[in-house]
């Protein structure tokens, strides 16, 4: 099997797995228990809290667990929402991000906020300009991913914090920094909201985190008891969180080499598919050597996943969460409706190998001349 | 040339005879500090200096912004050179990156067989230093970059601003005392203000299990890791009191239950601290906060005991007090909901002005000197240390 479908999401690293069935045997109390099995369990809940807070240069009471970065994004757009709407009622997103985001936008809609979208250039970096006109006094979050999940651009947050907070110091900032944990460095105080998903850095499904920073207020979602976070009540899934914190430490472990070695698939792959005659390659200056976006102008995406799949390869046609759609992030970017219907998504991660990145160019090649075939068209 | 890290004492130069003895002092701490760390460490009356590679400078630093008696930590230069010429090629080096207007040079010679004096050599690397930097101009009164040169016996040290660090004395040079940590916000400061004036502690923990739970004590030992960080390993002494606060709440009239709830726990920790060698008890009692700290309760309390107690926290507001929790990092910690022995059987009309002869009298009623006795022979020492539980094989 060759699997380049990483980006949508990653198998559990069996060290993670270990520390989920350590965690599930051994630390059996409620980790909001006050006799000693909770007291254990809070214990491990604090230092994996804390681990996770080291690592990305922040309090472990900024650290919120949610189901994953669908959840977070939620609690970041909905909450922040709720809490503010007497400021104002103006979010801002960009056209480049998960569809998670865009379908709360339209919920928020439906409650009376007003959304805008802000414009980006050709190579898919947000219009600065664009984003200072639009961000008004009555604007209370602004929401910009850090990698996008189609086409891997990736945003410089910095920079859109220091143009939002210049017209308006209260507008929150949200990014979902899904796409970017575990492969490019993140720097969480451009933000003042940040979701991600343990399952796209080789931990469990089910578990992410928000970070909130201590000097906002967001409202909560769920209602419920526990001591151990308002925002997030109930019993902590202590397995799920020990594991996260730990695929956390294991994804943002050597991250320039892990970037290196990848990009150098990345080229290899380019190099060759450019060569096709009616092949398009959907990469910018800010793509991320993770994530390869290419068009197949003369055939359908999803028939030839499936061809490829035939063959044990795995990759997507847009995103595994809008597979069937025409790529939004293609036309935010190219503006060319044919390229956007015709995508397929590559990702890469650090434990690809040379080896399948050559079986996988020569299946291409074989799937690539018979689909053609089909078409009379080679 | 290298970066190297010098320390500047802190109140202890006043200390004429005993100086020896303080810095000798510092010097382990500040070894105890650093244990993890390879590093070499120098020191004469006037300074201390820590050689250690670049790449822990940092690390050094941070961790020498926990430890008393240290009134200021510069980052400077080194060099064995101690040739004039040297000296100017150097200085210029250093600045040269530096964007400034106006600046000094300030020389100090320990070695004061160098042939060139002080005054000559401010001169000397001021006027090279002002024929290779275009635009700028010494003003010695309020300079924008202040240049030191100290030249020393073997080696000449080049800095500029150093930062303040936590002052005091060196932790031990003043004894040892006794804190009763709770698990509230105050004993832990009272602790820290006491380590801070050169008192090494330890510290007493009255549990009340089942009254009390095991959540709690975790507690206090995580307040007494944060003391840990000024104070090197704290030893906790805990005391089991289930026995005699029962008794207390069947025999003792309610509204002198916390009078002689705390006479107790002074008999108690008196006892200990003579064990232990301590010279006094220190508690995080404040004029006025509860019923049992008002003057004539204290009086009271106090009676019940020879030992001074020192309560550094007399005169505070409790928002003085939490300012200071806040920056040790234990106001996290103590707010934390957990019953504490003072929280538990609470009177609801406590007096306010208890007198020594009734506290005598009531104190008949139960068996005072077997109740203390029975519980300090019981009780338990945990020895806390920086380091938090690991959970490597998990995390």
């Amino acid at each position: 099997m060759i699997y380049l479908d990483y980006s949508a999401t990653t198998p559990i690293s069996y060290d993670v797995l270990d520390t989920y069935n350590k965690v599930s045997k051994e630390f059996i109390g409620n980790a909001n228990s006050l006799h000693s099995l909770g007291l254990k369990s809070a214990n491990l809940l604090e230092s994996a809290t804390k681990q996770i807070a080291d690592i990305f240069g922040v309090n472990a009471s900024e650290i919120i667990y949610t189901s994953g970065a669908t959840e977070a994004n939620n609690m970041a757009l909905i909450g922040t929402a709720l809490a503010n709407h007497k400021k104002g009622k103006h979010i801002i997103v960009s056209k480049l991000e998960h569809p998670s985001i865009y379908v709360i936008c339209d919920y928020l809609k439906s409650i009376g906020f007003e959304i805008s979208y802000v414009k980006n250039d050709n190579e898919g970096l947000i219009d600065f300009d664009d984003l200072k006109k639009l961000v008004r006094n009555d604007t209370i979050l602004v929401s910009i991913c850090a990698v996008n999940s189609e086409l891997g651009i990736r945003q410089p947050l910095k920079m859109i914090r220091q143009i939002i907070k210049k017209e308006n110091m209260g507008t929150i900032i949200h990014s979902d920094m899904t796409q970017a944990i575990g492969k490019i460095p993140v720097n969480f105080h451009d933000v003042d909201l940040a979701s991600m998903s343990a399952h796209k850095i080789f931990g469990p499904k089910g578990i992410g985190f928000l970070y909130k920073s201590s000097m906002i207020k967001i409202n909560p979602l769920i209602y419920g008891s526990g001591k151990t976070n308002e925002l997030n009540p109930g019993t902590p899934p202590l397995p799920l969180i020990a594991s996260l914190s730990k695929a956390c430490r294991l994804a943002t472990e050597e991250l320039e080499k892990k970037e290196r070695f990848i990009t150098l698939l990345n080229d290899k792959i380019v190099n060759t598919v450019s060569k096709y005659p009616n092949i398009l390659i959907n990469k910018t200056k800010y793509s991320i050597p993770q994530i390869l976006n290419i068009s197949l102008m003369k055939i359908q995406p999803e028939t030839f996943l499936h061809a490829l799949e035939k063959k044990e390869v795995y990759v997507s046609t847009n995103t595994a969460c809008s597979s069937g759609e025409v790529s939004n992030s293609v036309i935010a970017v190219y503006n060319d409706i044919p390229r956007a219907k015709h995508t397929i998504r590559i990702s890469l991660s650090s434990v690809t190998t040379t080896d399948e990145v050559n079986k996988f160019l020569t299946i291409f090649n074989e799937v690539y001349n018979s689909l053609s075939e089909l078409k009379g068209e080679k | 040339m290298r970066k190297i890290i010098i320390i500047k004492y802190g109140e202890l130069t006043l200390k004429k005879k005993n100086k020896n003895f303080f810095i000798k002092t510092l010097k382990n701490n500040i070894e105890n500090n650093l244990s993890n760390i390879p590093h070499e460490t120098y020191y004469d009356f006037g300074r201390m200096l820590i050689d250690a590679k670049e790449e822990y400078l940092d690390e050094i630093t941070n961790r020498l912004q926990k430890v008393f008696g240290i009134y200021e930590i510069i980052l400077g230069y080194i060099t064995d050179n101690r040739d004039i010429e040297n000296i100017k090629e150097e200085v210029l080096n250093l600045i040269s990156k530096k964007s400034f207007q106006t600046f000094k040079v300030s020389t100090k010679r320990s070695d004061k067989t160098y042939e060139i004096n002080s005054m000559e050599v401010n001169k000397m690397v001021a006027s090279y230093i002002l024929n290779n930097i275009p635009n700028i101009k010494v003003d010695i009164h309020k300079p924008e970059l202040d240049i030191v040169i100290e030249i020393r016996y073997n080696e000449v040290l080049f800095y500029f601003d150093g930062y303040k660090a936590l002052g005091g004395y060196p932790v031990g040079t003043l004894g040892k005392g006794l804190l009763m940590l709770s698990g509230g916000i105050d004993s832990p400061v009272a602790g820290f203000m006491s380590i801070k004036r050169g008192v090494k502690l330890e510290a007493l923990y009255f549990e009340s299990p089942p009254h009390t739970s095991e959540a709690a004590k975790e507690k206090v030992i995580k307040l007494a890791r944060k003391l840990a960080k000024y104070n090197g390993e704290v030893k906790l002494h805990i005391i089991n009191f289930t026995e005699i606060q029962e008794t207390i709440l069947k025999n003792i009239p309610h509204e002198y239950l916390i009078t002689i709830m705390r006479r107790m726990m002074y008999r108690i920790s008196s006892i200990v601290a003579s064990r232990i060698h301590a010279e006094v008890i220190i508690n995080g009692e404040s004029i006025g906060q509860v019923a049992s700290q008002t003057l004539t309760s204290m009086k009271c309390i106090n009676e019940a005991i020879r030992l001074p107690v020192i309560r550094p926290l007399a005169c505070f507001d409790k928002t003085e007090i939490m300012d200071i929790a806040h920056k040790i990092g234990t106001y996290q910690i103590s707010i934390l909901p957990y019953e504490d022995c003072c929280t538990i059987f609470v009177p609801k009309h406590p007096v306010i002005n208890p007198s020594i002869s009734k506290c005598l009298e009531y104190e008949k009623l139960i068996d005072v000197n077997n109740l203390v006795y029975r519980a300090i022979n019981k009780h338990e020492v945990i020895k806390v240390n920086l380091e938090e539980q690991k959970y490597d094989d998990i995390l």
